[in-house]
């Protein structure tokens, strides 16, 4: 099974190819159709290898493709890696990829551009896979750019509207920003180790130091592979980029900036644990950094009115959990919260698209209400997904959530009861989300109220198939409390080395558990009491401060993109224009003046031309015979 | 064997039908099947060298063909046919002796097929004078216009000066060797003297002065420039890369155990051949012209192959002949269909014959070695192979490089006039379906050289 | 010094003489006659190495037939010393120059070398340029230069005739 890995990027690959070379005169159902069958084919074959490598964790592997890089000492294969951690993304990734594609399927039924649309899905699909599965840093980083790519190409689908196509163009820039921090980490691992293959690098690293390589060595490496993970997974103070991508289409946003493209940076990690291991500092860093975007996202969650931006900031904080899982070294729960919020984020994601398809393309909580009524199924799934990431016990966020604040608490309480705080504001704005969309009174216009309806059935199924996933996608890592056996932990533990986890007693455990449980529901009625008379006035204070989301935005743009406009004005006008365009000029000039007395050596005489020739000889022979010989 | 006598028998084939012959395309038609005739002969020669058949010394060690020599020999046939198709009704169009002028291209084959396969130096002395001697001639024969005849006397009294200058360093050579055969040089302590050092000089010089490196380079513009365009077409390739095979054979197989003699002469002329024609490239008005200064500047390239001394330079010499020849032949070709040969010329060309327009971009990146065509990995390969022989040529590989960067500046001057510029491209020939396919074939096989070099090394043994 | 020393030195003098000669005189007519002498000296140095055969054919194919066919196209083209173009003393200065540089250059690095003569392998018996053992020589060891030297001639006789003959008014290309 494993030697057929390849299949699992070719099906998507097609897919593109197919749908990408004839979008004009393909028909949508068998463009749609395409994409999905494509998707399916690749969540068999992945299905088919995580069984395989979960039966036998040995039956993994490096699949060695071709040569990718030959040149001199350095050698770069093209291989994927077949192993319990990148089996389950896969399963993550064409799983929840194939619901998403039939999703969009009727989603994007009336679009234009709907061919475009699955090639390019189908696109980022294949250069996530390409991420994973790559056994060495450079196949991951062509995924890395490759799923980029296809972000910024769907940020932008709607490329009419200017403010989309800058949203798409942000994303873009951030993410090389972070990338940049990703190739020096990759050049100084190859610098140093000179190999950027899995398979060669951490066994050197497991036994601890390699001999020659100093700590802070380790440390700059693991700290630039952060950077790149900021990018791509949108932490501070990369992180502005995200919300604003909500301008794709909504199955986008589920696919794309929820359940997938935004993990690459926690996968990364996790991947490289081996290194991380060895950098404390580096490590402290991924810790706050992840602490600090928890909070801070969830604070501005508390005061959006759009839909979809309360997702997003959702979207960042949970992130923010998973890189401070990773910073306190425990990587499975990282893993595991991975897996629980791309299934309920990529459900509250779909029903969102739900509601706004209801709505006619409304995304302000202020116009909605009492959707319940009228959207029955949709409203059980999104309450089961707000239950799931509120972390009320018994479905998935829970369980996840709880292992990587007990994870916290052992490094260091205070990582804990921020964590905890953050929590809690998560249960109160994603009830406060539920409770204005779906009950109380319609505040909408009459119109909108007529239109609405609940979703077709390809719409339906996926969002049902998801809730399923976000309640029970947790049992497959139950705390030691409950369960002997934390299934996930040891499907991992071939490949990922959790950094000395302490483990807490028992009691701490259902302490914690207990006091965090308390708080939650205790936020869930708050945020009831808060929205059962909608009364939206002007915010004042902190709020305004929270609803303008901290003014980032704007912090950047005074502190960075002002300056550096000016600093390009500035170069523009005396570097580029007087400097560099005189020095390259003057080449081009020194060069024509050259030409033109060249040319006059050639004055069609053959008997200068004789002359010049033996003038030309005497010396050569002057310089072989006389200095040389 | 075979390829050598077959090219002689069929120039006097195409003598002969001179003589009973009265329609100008008949000529072509014979010439192309003839061509194909010779590809295959050489092709059956280079089957036995592939199944093993050890090459011996013909002649008393005259000759000698080894897998190289061989494939090289069915490269430039092959080209050959390439050129014929594809000038084939210009060469009809310059004068009154059209089979005559196949014959001498069939002697032309020949003398390459001499210089790729010869052992001993009265062979490539020989090889070389049946190379230049249909060249004066050709570059004279359009009659009627005073730069061509102008142009073979010129090519004529250089080259005879020339001649007079690689006996002389034969003579030399022999004298310090008492032999001919070059298998039988042995350099030693007592015999690397003025004598023999002299002699390669000479001889370096003379081939040099063939190979247009300066500064023997002079008669080049003249000459290519007033020569009938279809045959300076076949002087800038075909006759080009023989030399430079020869050239290579001698310094890299023969003098290259005492490389440490000439290296720094060679290098010299390198850089200065780079120089004289990526610099007066620059400022020509007339496409041809700048062709054949373009010519210069690539055998400063092609110089760099006998610099290495090692087998990635016979590597390198192969895929840079056949890339720098298709796309020159091809270059030549898309500029004989037009009535006005300066830049001017190729205004707007773009819009008006795009295919004729794209098919010369290619060959003009190629030229330029734009990654993607055999151009490319043409300099590619040349410029490693003097890198792996260490870092002390590190200085001119960085010169050659910076010299590659100009000349994209009168390459593509070309490509802004095709693409950027507005006006009416005057036609001095219909192009024909069969021109389109084989100018589109020409440009195809650039770009298959240009992501898979290693096809035309496949037929090399060690 | 023997008679054979006495002959070679007069012979060589002659040679340089002559071939001085032929640059330095104005008339092309005597530059053509110098150089005949020229070659007759060099014929001289032939027979003096026992090679009759040589001294002949040097004597019949170059001051025989070349020659003559020179002085026929001189005086057909009735050039005379004031058709020579005048050259401009800086030229003519630099020409000197450069070839007396090259001279120099020679002579330096010459003058070091030694004649390593393996004996062994020239004909002692000095009877190489007899007719006989050229026949032997040339038919045998040199055969493939011998005849691919006829594909040269033939280039050459084509192109005598594509250049020579009168070419018929032909339609504008």
């Amino acid at each position: 099974m494993k030697d057929l890995v390849y299949l699992v990027p070719l099906f998507p690959l097609i897919g593109f190819l197919i749908n990408g070379l004839f979008w004009k005169s393909m028909p949508k159902k068998i463009s749609g159709l395409l994409a999905s069958v494509a998707m399916l084919a690749s969540f068999a074959v992945s299905l088919g290898i995580f069984f395989e490598i979960k039966n036998n964790p040995a039956a993994g592997g490096v699949v060695h493709l071709f040569d990718f890089i030959h040149s001199g000492s350095l050698h770069i294969p093209f291989a994927f890696q077949v192993d319990a951690l990148s089996s389950l993304f896969l399963l993550i990734i064409t799983g929840v990829g194939f619901l998403i594609h039939v999703y969009s399927t009727s989603y994007m039924h009336d679009d234009p551009g709907f061919t475009k649309y699955f090639a390019y899905l189908n696109f980022f699909v294949f250069a996530m896979l390409l991420l994973v599965l790559g056994a060495n840093y450079v196949i991951m980083f062509i995924g890395w750019e490759g799923v980029g790519l296809a972000s910024y190409l769907l940020i932008g689908f709607w490329y009419k509207r200017k403010d989309y196509t800058n949203a798409s163009k942000k994303a873009f820039i951030m993410n090389r920003i972070g990338d940049l921090g990703f190739l020096v980490g990759m050049f100084l691992t190859l610098y140093h180790f000179g190999t950027a293959s899995y398979g060669e690098l951490f066994p050197k690293l497991i036994a601890g130091l390699p001999e020659g390589v100093s700590g802070n060595t380790m440390n700059a490496i693991a700290i630039c592979f952060f950077i790149g993970a900021m990018g791509k997974s949108a932490q501070i103070p990369l992180y502005t980029w995200l919300p604003d991508a909500m301008a794709g289409p909504t199955p986008v946003s589920a696919l794309i900036h929820a359940a997938t493209m935004v993990t690459a940076g926690i996968y990364m990690i996790a991947r490289s644990s081996a290194v991380y291991n060895l950098a404390p500092i580096a490590q402290s860093l991924v810790a706050i950094i992840g602490l600090a975007t928890a909070l801070f996202a969830a604070s501005i969650a508390l005061k959006q009115y759009d839909i979809k931006k309360v997702l997003a900031y959702s979207t960042v904080s949970q992130l923010g959990y998973m890189f401070l899982a990773l910073g306190v070294g425990a990587y499975t729960s990282a893993v595991f919260h991975v897996m629980t919020h791309a299934f309920f984020k990529a459900l509250l994601f779909l029903g969102s698209g739900s509601v706004i398809h209801a709505m006619g393309g409304e995304q302000d909580l202020r116009f909605m209400g009492g959707l319940g009524k009228k959207m029955r199924i949709t409203q059980i799934t999104f309450l089961l997904g707000c239950l799931a990431i509120a972390g009320i016990p018994g479905f998935s966020g829970f369980f996840s959530k709880d292992e990587i604040l007990a994870a916290a608490y052992a490094k260091n309480p205070v990582y804990y009861y921020l964590g905890l705080a953050g929590a809690l504001m998560t249960a109160f704005y994603m009830f406060r989300l539920y409770f204005y969309t779906f009950t109380g009174s319609f505040r909408g216009t009459h119109e909108q109220e007529h239109h609405l309806h609940e979703s077709p059935a390809a719409m339906i199924i996926p969002l049902v198939l998801l809730a399923i996933l976000a309640v029970v996608g947790g049992y497959v890592g139950l705390p030691e409390v409950f369960s002997e056996h934390h299934l996930l932990n040891e499907y991992l533990a071939p490949v990922v080395q959790n950094f000395d986890v302490h483990h807490l007693t028992h009691e701490t455990e259902w302490m914690l558990m207990g006091l965090s449980v308390g708080l939650i529901v205790v936020m869930i009625l708050l945020a009831y009491g808060r929205t059962k008379k909608p009364d939206f006035k002007e915010n004042t204070g902190i709020a305004k401060v929270l609803e303008n989301k901290w003014y980032v935005d704007e912090l950047y743009d005074n502190v960075i993109v002002k300056p550096m406009k000016g600093l390009a004005v500035v170069l523009d006008k005396y570097a580029e224009r007087s400097g560099i365009d005189g020095i390259v000029n003057g080449v081009g000039r020194l060069v024509s003046w050259g030409s033109n007395r060249m040319r006059l050596l050639q004055n069609g005489q053959v008997g200068t031309y004789i002359f010049a020739m033996v003038v030309g000889v005497v010396l050569l022979l002057a310089v072989g015979l006389l200095i040389v010989g | 064997m075979k390829p050598l006598i077959a090219s002689a028998v069929f120039g006097v084939i195409m003598m002969f039908a001179a003589l009973s012959v009265k329609e100008k395309k008949t000529f072509t038609l014979l010439a192309t099947l003839l061509l194909v005739l010779l590809t295959g002969v050489n092709i059956y020669e280079l089957m036995h060298i592939m199944n093993g058949e050890i090459p011996e010394a013909l002649f008393n060690g005259m000759l000698k063909y080894g897998s190289f020599s061989i494939w090289f020999n069915t490269l430039m046939t092959g080209i050959a046919l390439l050129y014929v198709l594809l000038c084939g009704k210009h060469i009809e169009k310059v004068g009154q002796h059209t089979g005559e002028y196949y014959g001498l291209i069939f002697f032309i084959l020949c003398g390459a097929n001499l210089l790729s396969g010869y052992n001993n130096l009265l062979i490539l002395f020989l090889g070389i004078e049946i190379i230049s001697i249909p060249q004066y001639i050709l570059a004279g024969s359009d009659k009627r216009n005073l730069k061509s005849s102008e142009a073979s006397l010129k090519y004529f009294l250089m080259g005879a000066f020339s001649t007079g200058i690689l006996l002389m360093g034969i003579a030399l050579l022999y004298g310090a060797m008492h032999t001919f055969d070059v298998s039988q040089f042995n350099f030693m302590e007592h015999n690397v003297d003025a004598m023999s050092l002299g002699g390669i000089f000479f001889i370096m010089v003379a081939l040099g002065f063939k190979v247009s490196a300066a500064p023997m380079h002079f008669w080049t513009p003249d000459v290519y420039d007033g020569a009938p365009t279809p045959f300076t077409a076949i002087m800038a390739t075909i006759v080009k890369a023989a030399i430079f095979v020869a050239f290579l054979r001698l310094f890299s197989e023969t003098f290259g155990g005492i490389s440490q003699h000439w290296t720094l002469v060679l290098s010299i002329v390198t850089a200065l051949t780079l120089f004289v024609g990526n610099i007066t490239a620059v400022f020509q008005q007339s496409v041809k012209r700048m062709l054949a200064y373009s010519s210069i500047a690539q055998a400063g390239f092609m110089l760099f192959a006998v610099l290495a001394v090692n087998a990635t330079g016979f590597k390198g010499i192969i895929i840079y002949a056949v890339a720098y020849s298709v796309a020159t032949i091809g270059m030549f070709a898309v500029l004989m269909k037009l009535k006005d040969y300066t830049y001017d010329g190729f205004n707007g060309l773009g819009r008006k014959h795009p295919l004729l327009a794209f098919t010369a971009t290619i060959f003009l990146l190629s030229l330029a070695g734009i990654p993607l065509t055999g151009g490319f990995f043409a300099k590619y390969f040349v410029l490693t192979a003097v890198m792996e022989q260490g870092t002390g040529m590190m200085w001119l590989v960085i010169f050659a490089l910076l010299m590659a960067a100009i000349s994209a500046y009168y390459y593509f001057k070309v490509l802004m006039a095709m693409y950027f510029k507005k006006g009416e491209p005057e036609l001095a020939i219909e192009v024909t379906t069969g021109d389109r396919f084989f100018l589109g074939l020409a440009a195809a096989a650039i770009i298959v050289i240009g992501v898979a070099p290693d096809i035309l090394l496949a037929w090399l043994k060690n | 010094m023997s008679l054979h020393e006495i002959l070679f030195y007069f012979l060589s003098l002659m040679a340089l003489v002559c071939a001085l000669g032929v640059i330095l005189s104005r008339n092309p007519v005597k530059s053509v006659l110098f150089l005949i002498a020229t070659f007759f000296a060099i014929s001289g140095h032939y027979v003096l190495m026992n090679a009759q055969f040589l001294a002949v054919v040097n004597i019949i194919v170059y001051a025989g037939a070349i020659m003559v066919l020179f002085l026929f196209v001189i005086m057909l083209m009735n050039l005379n010393a004031d058709a020579e173009p005048q050259k401009s003393r800086l030229v003519q200065f630099a020409a000197v120059l450069s070839g007396g540089a090259l001279f120099l250059v020679m002579i330096a690095a010459l003058k070091t070398a030694g004649i390593h003569a393996e004996e062994s392998k020239i004909d002692s018996s000095g009877e190489i340029g007899l007719i006989h053992n050229l026949g032997q020589v040339l038919f045998k060891e040199y055969v493939l230069p011998f005849e691919v030297s006829s594909v040269l001639f033939l280039s050459a006789m084509i192109g005598a005739m594509v250049i020579g003959k009168k070419e018929e008014a032909r339609t504008e290309a």
